[in-house]
């Protein structure tokens, strides 16, 4: 059922009975001004601040879907030019996740990251639908099919996503398979399944959905970074057992893509809440706080779940966007955008 | 006017297909002829897939014939040239000359301008900086611009060559970028949607082709790429390092044809002149490898006049290897020895020894190859072959007390069951037979299933009137060795047994030998195996009595172990594993423990692994009979789960079978093929790689598996 309401809120955004829609922006023309004059280098990357400005293959499928999501073709021209010509570049079709501005090949690893796998295509499909590119529609669906060709997987009865196509799986590592749960970006799938349809996107949704619920680690029955799905979900070795930078998404994602479990969405808005509003990065094992992050970017996402859940008002600190570094102020805007279009009774 | 894309059709003058669609060939001669000084040919990449859109292109290059073609007036089309002039300006010479190539290959008949940096500026103000942008590589932000101007002129099309060439230029940075980080199916890929990059103007990417399609196993391929450089395109360097990088990928064959498309310089010298003694030396080194491979004698004759003026060992190493693969040991052994004396190495003492060996000279085999034995896991393998042939030569050699210290040494060190076998005959050969047995046990210990070492063993008993020892032998080799159980039957004056040596079919007197000292040196404290004592076992089997089917319920303990052991002589093992459980009713342990291993090996034989587990715990079992039991019942196991496709379960029982000290070679291909099935290729290469150098075939083979596994999934490691 789910499902559905995912599906056909999505048709709203890019099917032909909201016209009106189609031309608006649902990221403000001045936000992204300011997002790509800090973080789009002319040449089409976007720059990782605060990691050695490096790209990756999850920050041009942000500034992908930022630039679509701005409806802005020529940004998103530009994204798109880079992430082909400089990661685009996998026998097997995926993108290669790391790229560093001081490396010989600047490609330091080949490796794929899925997210960003799934952040390209959806990205590509969209703008592909809305402005009929149908170029960008061919690479959308030959990425959603390598998508489905080398990272979904079957294992011990669930139907997983490994984070990259190597070093994750159950013969690469003795807790393997290692999954990401905030890789699961559920907006995306029915998307794909429109450019490459697949009955395994919408297991991959529905059991992912299910999975996340069941991820209670620790006193704050919060989800970990990396689980290992071996037996028993669990937070896998060799990582912090942590609620971290990657599962922060977790909740935003739920919220783009329409979910309205309660329960699971005001468990996630208690754990991840530290004492000033801060979003907490949690030590599973005792539910300690180990980082408070005050980024606006960060922040959002807790008032986001306010929103969803109590309709309460953005305050203005998360109103308005001023960029921070590249990761949270990319999560500002995609945590805007959907307050934009969903609810902007919140605003 | 003859339209652009109709013209970079009827051009394909070299259609180089994959799929056994076209080999080598060339489109009519009268259309080379026509088009050549306009347009430079193209090598075409096709696959396999793009077939159809090959033989199109060979219809329409046949629908134009000649005649027709010249009656057509030549038109200039009209070409932007903006990119020349910032080309020019920038003095980017090589990126200038490319874009003209790709301009004549776009517009045939179209004519570069004499002076680049005259060409007009464009009145289009944007579009003269999308140009600008272009000829400076910023290609996002060409593509940026041009989204751009549509966005704000929705009427504007931006120009069809500026489009195609942004294309072009982009699928070059991709393609290198993929060859750089040896993503070879994208750069065949982006070559093959890319025609127009695969000139004589971008050598550098018909390499990269090239270098994709060897990579992955498509070497006739790769040969098209580089033919196609050697028969179209001049430029010298760029020749030279052509005809370098294929020979470096390319099988022998493959290289002589391409050198027949050598050329000769203006200065009047052949190109590749100053390349043809490494040249020779890769195709010497390539019948190293490969025994079945005629190398031109002229390569080897270049080789061997390099020895002569350059004085290399390297040089004189490969003629040693040529020969040696090819069975020309006393060529061999000469060209070894000139290396040796160049400069002594590891690899040149090694060749040098394995010519010895081969001409019954293991004496300074062993002595050569002693300083070198740890070079290398098969120097030490060579080492050890030399002294295991060594204590074998018949007549026994007369051998220092160091050279006897030292093999004994090296042979408990590797734990060389082979070596410790060859001892057991020299110390027999001796009449030192506490000394044989000593050796022999050693040799069962390191290698549980070497009947050789068995037989050496109980012969050893015998004479020394072991009976029991001599019996307990013949239990554990039960139906594997028929020499051994008939060793019993002939229990009469031992000592007038003639013994056999490890070298002989026939057997040669006992205790002749007179040369008790030099193994009495090797049995010095540290260099002696350790000795352990055998239980003795209370009876020889009746191997007659057991012919007749009969219910074994009705027989006594005792009686229904030997009939058991009868049985298995006569290959029946279900029966034999029905008499031995009556067996396992006996009160005395020793019975038992006999009746547990009896049924053990009954059901291993029938192929019943797992009632082979259970018999063996129905009773204690010595130490060697327990490794001997799980070794046979988890290699069984392994391969059982290998069959059935559970290899992790495979890589399982084949640690616990490595804990127990069992390394067989087939064991090993096993695991590997678990590890490759795992797709887990580097372990797998590793351990194909290890077994291979032991001459191991099915290792060498899986080798091949590996490789052909990585070609399908290149990326997984």
């Amino acid at each position: 059922m789910k499902w559905l309401v995912v599906f056909v809120s999505l048709l709203a955004i890019s099917g032909s009975g909201a016209k009106a829609q189609e031309a608006r922006a649902v990221v403000s023309e001045g936000a992204w001004t300011q997002y790509k004059a800090r973080f789009l280098d002319p040449s089409g990357r976007i720059v990782d601040d605060s990691n050695g400005n490096i790209s990756h293959s999850e920050g041009q499928g942000y500034g992908l879907l930022l630039a679509f999501l701005a409806d802005n073709p020529p940004d998103f021209e530009q994204i798109w030019s880079f992430t082909r010509r400089e990661l685009l570049l996998r026998d097997d079709g995926l993108a290669a996740w790391k790229w560093s501005p001081v490396d010989t090949p600047h490609v330091v690893d080949i490796n794929n990251a899925t997210d960003g796998d799934i952040l390209i295509a959806y990205a590509l499909a969209l703008a592909g639908e809305r402005w009929g590119r149908s170029d960008y529609q061919s690479a959308a669906a030959a990425i959603a099919e390598a998508i489905l060709d080398n990272t979904v997987v079957e294992y011990g009865g669930r139907t997983l996503l490994l984070p990259g196509v190597s070093g994750f799986s159950a013969s690469d590592r003795a807790d393997g398979p290692i999954i990401n749960p905030s890789y699961w970006i559920f907006e995306a799938f029915p998307v794909l399944n429109q450019v490459a349809p697949s009955p395994k996107w919408q297991v991959l949704a529905e059991e992912g959905e299910e999975m996340i619920a069941g991820l209670q680690f620790g006193p704050r029955k919060m989800p970990a970074d990396w689980v290992s799905a071996r037996t028993m979900l669990k937070p896998a070795a060799g990582f912090p057992a942590e609620f971290g930078y990657n599962a922060l998404r977790i909740p935003l994602y739920l919220a783009r893509a329409g979910n309205t479990d309660r329960e699971l969405l005001s468990r996630l808005a208690a754990g991840m809440a530290a004492s000033g509003g801060e979003i907490a990065v949690i030590d599973l094992a005792d539910g300690a706080v180990n980082t408070a992050l005050n980024d606006p970017g960060y922040e959002i996402v807790n008032h986001i779940l306010a929103c969803v859940l109590d309709g309460a008002k953005l305050p203005d600190t998360a109103k308005s966007f001023s960029p921070t570094q590249y990761y949270p102020s990319t999560l500002h805007l995609l945590g805007l955008s959907f307050v934009e279009e969903k609810h902007p009774e919140c605003l | 006017m003859r339209t652009p894309i109709i013209a970079s059709t009827v051009v394909m003058t070299v259609a180089i297909g994959v799929a056994g669609f076209a080999d080598d060939r060339y489109l009519r001669q009268g259309i080379v002829d026509l088009f050549k000084r306009a347009v430079p040919d193209r090598f075409v990449v096709a696959l396999g897939d793009n077939f159809a859109g090959n033989a199109a292109a060979e219809e329409v290059a046949q629908a134009t014939s000649p005649p027709e073609a010249e009656a057509q007036p030549v038109e200039q089309p009209v070409v932007d040239e903006s990119a020349l002039r910032y080309f020019a300006s920038r003095g980017d010479t090589a990126r200038l000359e490319a874009e003209i190539s790709r301009l004549r290959t776009l517009y045939p008949s179209w004519t570069p301008p004499e002076n680049p940096l005259a060409v007009p500026r464009n009145a289009d103000a944007q579009l003269e900086t999308m140009w600008q942008l272009y000829a400076e590589g910023r290609f996002s932000e060409v593509r940026r611009a041009i989204s751009e101007r549509q966005s704000n002129d929705p009427g504007w099309q931006p120009p069809v060559d500026l489009i195609e060439r942004l294309n072009v230029a982009e699928a070059r940075a991709r393609l290198i970028n993929a060859s750089d980080l040896k993503q070879y199916e994208t750069v065949i890929q982006v070559g093959a949607r890319t025609p127009s990059l695969l000139t004589c103007s971008e050598v550098d990417v018909l390499w990269r082709v090239a270098e994709a399609f060897a990579e992955t196993d498509r070497r006739d391929r790769a040969r098209d790429a580089y033919l196609y450089v050697l028969k179209n395109c001049d430029d010298q360097p760029e020749r030279l390092a052509t005809m370098q990088k294929a020979a470096a990928v390319l099988p022998y064959a493959t290289v002589q044809e391409l050198l027949s498309f050598e050329r000769t310089t203006a200065a009047g010298t052949l190109e590749f002149e100053t390349i043809r003694d490494d040249l020779a030396r890769r195709f010497v080194a390539e019948g190293d490898d490969d025994a079945a491979l005629a190398v031109d004698p002229k390569y080897l004759q270049r080789i061997e006049r390099l020895v002569e003026t350059q004085g290399l060992a390297s040089d004189a190493l490969l003629l040693g290897w040529y020969q040696l693969r090819r069975n020309n040991m006393s060529a061999a052994e000469q060209w070894f020895r000139r290396a040796r004396d160049k400069q002594d190495s590891a690899e040149a003492s090694q060749g040098l020894a394995l010519a010895l060996i081969d001409r019954k000279a293991p004496q300074e085999a062993e002595q050569v190859l002693y300083p070198w034995r740890d070079a290398s896991a098969d120097a030490h393998a060579t080492y050890m072959a030399a002294a295991a042939n060594l204590l074998a030569l018949d007549p026994p050699a007369a051998l220092s007390a160091d050279v006897l210290q030292r093999i004994a040494a090296e042979t408990m060190k590797g734990r060389d069951p082979a070596a410790a076998q060859q001892f057991g005959w020299y110390a027999r050969a001796l009449g030192q037979h506490q000394t044989a047995v000593q050796w022999f046990s050693t040799a069962l210990r390191w290698k549980p299933d070497d009947e050789p070492s068995a037989y050496g063993l109980a012969l050893s008993r015998h004479q020394l009137g072991d009976r029991a020892g001599v019996a307990e032998i013949q239990r554990l080799w039960a139906g594997r060795s028929e020499r051994i159980a008939r060793l019993a039957e002939t229990e009469t004056a031992p000592q007038q047994r003639r013994l056999p040596t490890p070298t002989a079919n026939g057997e040669q007197p006992a205790a002749t030998m007179q040369q008790p000292a030099p193994v009495a040196v090797a049995r010095r404290e540290g260099v002696q195996p350790a000795y352990r004592e055998v239980v003795p076992r209370s009876a020889v089997r009746n191997t007659t009595g057991c012919r007749t089917t009969r219910d074994p319920t009705r027989l006594s303990p005792a009686a229904a172990l030997t009939r058991g052991w009868c049985l298995m002589d006569l290959n029946r093992p279900l029966e034999a594993a029905e008499a031995f459980e009556v067996a396992l009713r006996a009160t005395q342990s020793r019975m038992r423990e006999d009746a547990a291993y009896g049924q053990s090996l009954a059901y291993l034989r029938a192929g019943l692994t797992d009632r082979a587990a259970v018999a063996a715990t129905k009773s204690p079992q010595s130490r060697a009979r327990v490794d001997e039991l799980q070794t046979a019942i988890l290699a069984d196991r392994a391969i059982a789960a290998f069959d059935a496709g559970r290899y992790a379960e495979t890589l399982v029982l084949l640690d616990r079978l490595g804990r127990i000290g069992s390394n067989r070679s087939d064991l090993m291909v096993l695991r590997g093929y678990a590890y490759l099935r795992l797709r887990r290729y580097a372990q797998a290469r590793q351990i194909f790689e290890a077994v291979a150098a032991t001459g191991n075939r099915d290792a060498a083979r899986g080798l091949v598996d590996v490789t052909r596994a990585r070609e399908v999934w290149p990326n997984k490691n």
